[in-house]
């Protein structure tokens, strides 16, 4: 029988033929996986039928047979089950402690006992369970692993050498260190962190003083403290000291106090042991050793320029530059150095442009409250009629009733004024979200680059919390409605682009093509053809944006947006749960009216 | 002059056209030589064909062998590598984009076979899309979308959405809105094949029926021989690219220039193919062979172009054979053998 034939599973097989294409698959012992194989697939396989070398060396054979997820389990049960027993290491010197005063440490000793006992159970039924599952599942796991290989002739096949080489690697590499750790005690928060300003210190003083060995700075600080000492000495021992010998007096105090803050650092360096390096190096936190000096702690503030208003030019301003000091040897990981630099670029950016975010201010704030306006004074009849009109006109029986239920509860409870709040900041922020959206989304789906460019921020766009926005917006903006607007118009922009941009490129080739076909120039093409194709999942967008946009009016109500989300936000400060639920239900009830009666818009689109 | 002519026209997909090219030309590379040198796929290859005024031309070859990459070098939607096409005389790879769009909305009218229609606009709107893209006035396009219609026999249907028509209702709307600007030219890219058979006859007759009033110039793409010989004044065989053969349908039955076009026709019913001046025996080699022919008047007589469907009805009921007679002269004479031959393909002994 030809492997080839032995491979296809469709006609009836001889016996042989099978046992060809198993001993091409398992090497080694074919004749063994052969019967075995063939009584797992009659169903004759007893449910206890082990494979010794599983049970016994699972981690080998796994990795010398290719059958890599057994590896990774029992490894990973052996590993839980050894931590478990290493645990003796770690609290059976406590124990030992404890029992120098039993009586003092009553409740010490009992706890460590009980824990002990019970790792020590868990470890071992961790270890005799784990090893009876591998044993029983290795075989049925191999003949998976078999299946799959006459599937795809890419599947791991054989023996080899070489997989058990990785596998030992991969044990040397995870096994000793985990093991290590777990006997270990927790490591101090601080210590690693002084650890490192030791060891620092120490390098800094062993170049100032010129010197190699740690025992030579160690003489060279008690010098200068034996030399500080006796001229301190025989200043003091002077009745009266002139003005100049006063100050010397100060500058020794101050130098001693340095000196002993040096003397301080090379006694923390000498205690620092090989295995606390070791420690802090592989299984603390990760390390970050890297301890920068921090950017110049500048500020930018915009005040009156008295030259240009002396020359004529009232009202004339100019951003001028404050540098404090740095404070003396501080020092700063990564994240704090970027975090300030992120923070002063802001308060930069804030001095320099301030007529350009006080003018979009203004225009935002100026949009937020015709819109305002325009929802609260419009009487609430008119509100009313127009919602279950649109209700009535585009939806079912159905939506007029909840329709009229939701803006009943709204007036009943005396939330529709403030819930016209809400709609127009969300209204304003979805204006917002269309002008901008639709053309970067027509942009995205047109433009290969411009997808490439846009997609990510889009993507940090709808994951990034709301909450670490709103502080720049508030840098930018002051607390008030306009950045209240521009935080949920970042939150609610990203389903608006993604799904214009869907919708045109999902207008089929072949239409697009029939189009050019007949003259289409690309504007044409783009007005005529893509956009009205797109228009169902446009609307899907958007609805999805109005969405999110109300969902915001919580969050952005931390930062001065007024409306429901207000009315939540203080009840969370006060406390108030009844308070906070009613208005949260207001927002939901808002929320499910929009998409109601747009969902019906909708429909009532995509039938043409 | 000829309503489209193309002339030496190249398409490679992929970076080193130019260099597929040459190397295609000089060392004769296959498909797959130059997919695995140069990473080109050679979509035409060096195509030349010309269709006169109100002729039916066919395109005909399996999917993959270029024929629509080709009919799209005809309205510019592809650009070709190398190679002239023109239209009316004047070449429209140097056209620019405005003349070259006017040109698609008057002068070429295309069909797809997905229909293509705009699914968001009336069959009206559908077919005075090209007058819109023009800028003709609503009333106008209105008038012609309508008329447009009747020709299609879909009179009354103006209103309705494309999705509310079945297959071959919509595919009359594709007719319609070609025919809807009056163009020179048609072109049809396998208009019919995604219908079922009756329907697709239907629309078959029925576009011959129109094409015989109308009069268009017309280029249209199949992969049924069937098809290609009912609708084709002319048809051109396509393969991997290359035109492997243009003809009549005669011509490509009775000669084909390949075993690739051989294997095609082989199934091919030749009655109303073949013509008698095909299989005929020269009367000159039949009196050499058996004598002076007796009683000649007794004889059934065909002309020449008369097919082999005619020459089995004079055959039957009689043992003679039919005489071809051209301008009052015997000019051959085909026995129940020959005719025989013929009808199967294969030469006389």
């Amino acid at each position: 029988m030809s492997t080839i034939a032995a491979m296809s599973g469709a006609e009836p097989r001889e016996v042989e033929s099978r046992d060809v294409s198993v001993t091409l698959f398992a090497d080694r012992n074919a004749a063994y996986y052969g019967s075995v194989f063939e009584r797992l697939q009659k169903g004759e396989l007893p449910f206890w039928h082990m494979n010794l070398a599983g049970l016994l060396i699972p981690w080998v054979w796994s990795a010398w047979r290719g059958v890599w997820l057994m590896f990774w389990v029992s490894l990973a049960l052996d590993m839980v089950g050894l931590v478990c027993l290493m645990q003796n290491f770690k609290y059976g010197p406590l124990l030992a402690d404890a029992h120098l005063d039993p009586s003092a440490n009553a409740i010490l000793i009992e706890r460590y006992t009980r824990w002990l006992s019970v790792y020590n159970n868990v470890g071992i039924a961790t270890l005799i369970l784990g090893r009876l599952l591998i044993g029983l599942q290795a075989n049925r796991w191999y003949f998976k692993q078999y299946s799959k290989w006459r599937i795809d002739e890419h599947t791991a096949c054989g023996v080899e050498t070489r997989r058990v080489v990785i596998a030992a690697l991969i044990l040397v590499l995870a096994a000793p260190i985990t093991l290590y750790r777990s006997t270990q005690q927790r490591i101090d928060e601080r210590a690693c962190f002084n650890q490192v300003r030791a060891i620092d210190g120490t390098q800094r003083l062993l170049s100032r003083y010129g010197v190699t060995e740690v025992s030579d700075l160690t003489s060279a600080l008690a010098d200068r403290r034996d030399r500080l000492v006796t001229e301190r000495a025989t200043l003091e021992a002077n009745a009266s000291l002139t003005d100049d010998q006063k100050s010397r007096l100060a500058e020794i105090r101050r130098e001693e106090r340095q000196l002993r803050r040096e003397n301080d650092a090379v006694e923390d360096f000498k205690t620092v042991s090989a295995k606390d390096r070791f420690d802090c190096l592989f299984i603390d936190d990760f390390p970050t050793l890297a301890r920068i000096d921090p950017p110049e702690d500048v500020t930018y503030r915009r005040v009156p320029d008295e030259d240009a208003i002396a020359q004529g030019r009232s009202g004339a301003t100019k951003v001028i530059r404050q540098v404090k000091d740095p404070v003396e040897g501080r020092t700063v990981n990564i994240f704090t150095y970027t975090a300030e630099s992120i923070d002063i670029g802001i308060n930069f950016l804030r001095a320099q442009y301030a007529g350009i975010f006080d003018a979009l201010t203004n225009v935002l704030r100026q949009s937020l409250i015709r819109v305002e306006v325009a929802f609260m004074l419009t009487p609430w009849p008119v509100l009313v009629g127009l919602a279950m009109i649109l209700a009535w006109a585009y939806c079912g029986t159905g939506t007029v009733v909840f329709v009229g239920a939701s803006l009943t509860f709204l007036a009943v409870f005396e939330l529709w004024q403030i819930a016209m709040q809400t709609m127009a900041l969300v209204v304003v922020a979805t204006a917002i979200c269309i002008f901008v959206g639709l053309p970067v989304g027509i942009w995205m789906a047109k433009n290969r680059i411009a997808n490439w460019i846009t997609e990510p921020i889009l993507d940090v766009m709808q994951t990034i919390p709301s909450l670490s926005y709103l502080v720049p917006a508030v840098a930018f903006f002051g607390i008030s409605q306009p950045p209240a607007v521009l935080a949920t118009v970042v939150f609610a922009i990203p389903p608006m682009v993604k799904l214009t941009a869907l919708g045109i490129r999902q207008v089929p080739q072949s239409t697009k093509e029939a189009a050019l076909a007949f003259g289409a120039s690309e504007r044409q093409l783009l007005t005529k053809v893509e956009l009205p194709m797109a228009v169902p999942s446009i609307m899907a967008g958007l609805n999805q944006t109005i969405m999110l946009a109300l969902s915001m009016a919580t969050i952005s109500a931390f930062i001065g947006a007024e409306g429901l989300g207000a009315i939540v936000t203080a009840a969370l400060g006060d406390a108030q749960a009844g308070k906070g639920l009613l208005a949260g239900i207001a927002i939901a009830l808002v929320a499910m009216v929009i998409d109601r009666i747009l969902k019906g818009i909708r429909s009532s689109l995509s039938r043409i | 002059m000829s309503v489209v002519e193309v002339d030496g026209v190249w398409k490679i997909f992929g970076d080193k056209a130019d260099e597929a090219i040459a190397a295609v030309r000089n060392e004769g590379l296959g498909k797959p030589e130059v997919l695995d040198r140069f990473g080109a796929i050679i979509g035409v290859k060096d195509a030349s064909f010309t269709v006169e005024e109100g002729e039916i031309f066919c395109l005909m070859g399996l999917s993959g062998s270029g024929k629509s990459t080709l009919v799209r070098h005809i309205n510019r939607l592809i650009e070709p590598t190398t190679g002239t096409i023109r239209i009316l005389g004047e070449d429209i790879g140097a056209m620019t984009s405005e003349v070259l769009r006017a040109l698609r909305a008057e002068k070429i009218g295309m069909v797809f076979q997905n229909m293509a229609l705009l699914p968001h606009r009336s069959v009206r709107d559908n077919i005075g899309f090209a007058l819109e893209l023009r800028g003709k006035d609503a009333y106008h396009r209105a008038q012609l979308a309508d008329h447009a219609l009747e020709t299609v026999s879909l009179h009354g249907y103006g209103d309705r959405l494309p999705s509310e028509l079945s297959g071959g209702m919509q595919q009359r709307v594709g007719l319609a809105r070609a025919l809807a600007a009056d163009p020179e030219i048609l072109l049809m890219d396998e208009p019919f094949s995604a219908l079922d058979p009756l329907i697709r006859r239907n629309l078959q007759d029925e576009f011959l029926g129109l094409s015989q009033n109308l009069r268009k110039t017309t280029v249209f793409i199949t992969h049924d021989l069937d098809e290609a010989i009912r609708m084709g004044d002319r048809i051109g065989i396509m393969n991997d690219g290359e035109i492997v053969q243009i003809g009549t349908a005669e011509d490509i039955v009775t000669a084909p220039a390949d075993d690739y076009v051989a294997d095609f026709v082989a199934g091919i019913s030749r009655l109303k193919l073949v013509s008698a001046s095909k299989i005929m025996v020269k009367v000159e080699s039949h009196v050499a062979r058996y004598g002076p022919i007796d009683d000649a008047h007794e004889y059934p007589t065909a002309r020449p172009e008369d097919d082999l469907d005619t020459l089995v009805e004079l055959s039957t009921g009689t043992e003679l054979p039919v005489l071809i007679r051209h301008d009052g002269n015997t000019v051959g004479i085909v026995t129940k053998d020959t005719l025989l031959h013929g009808l199967q393909g294969t030469e006389a002994q």
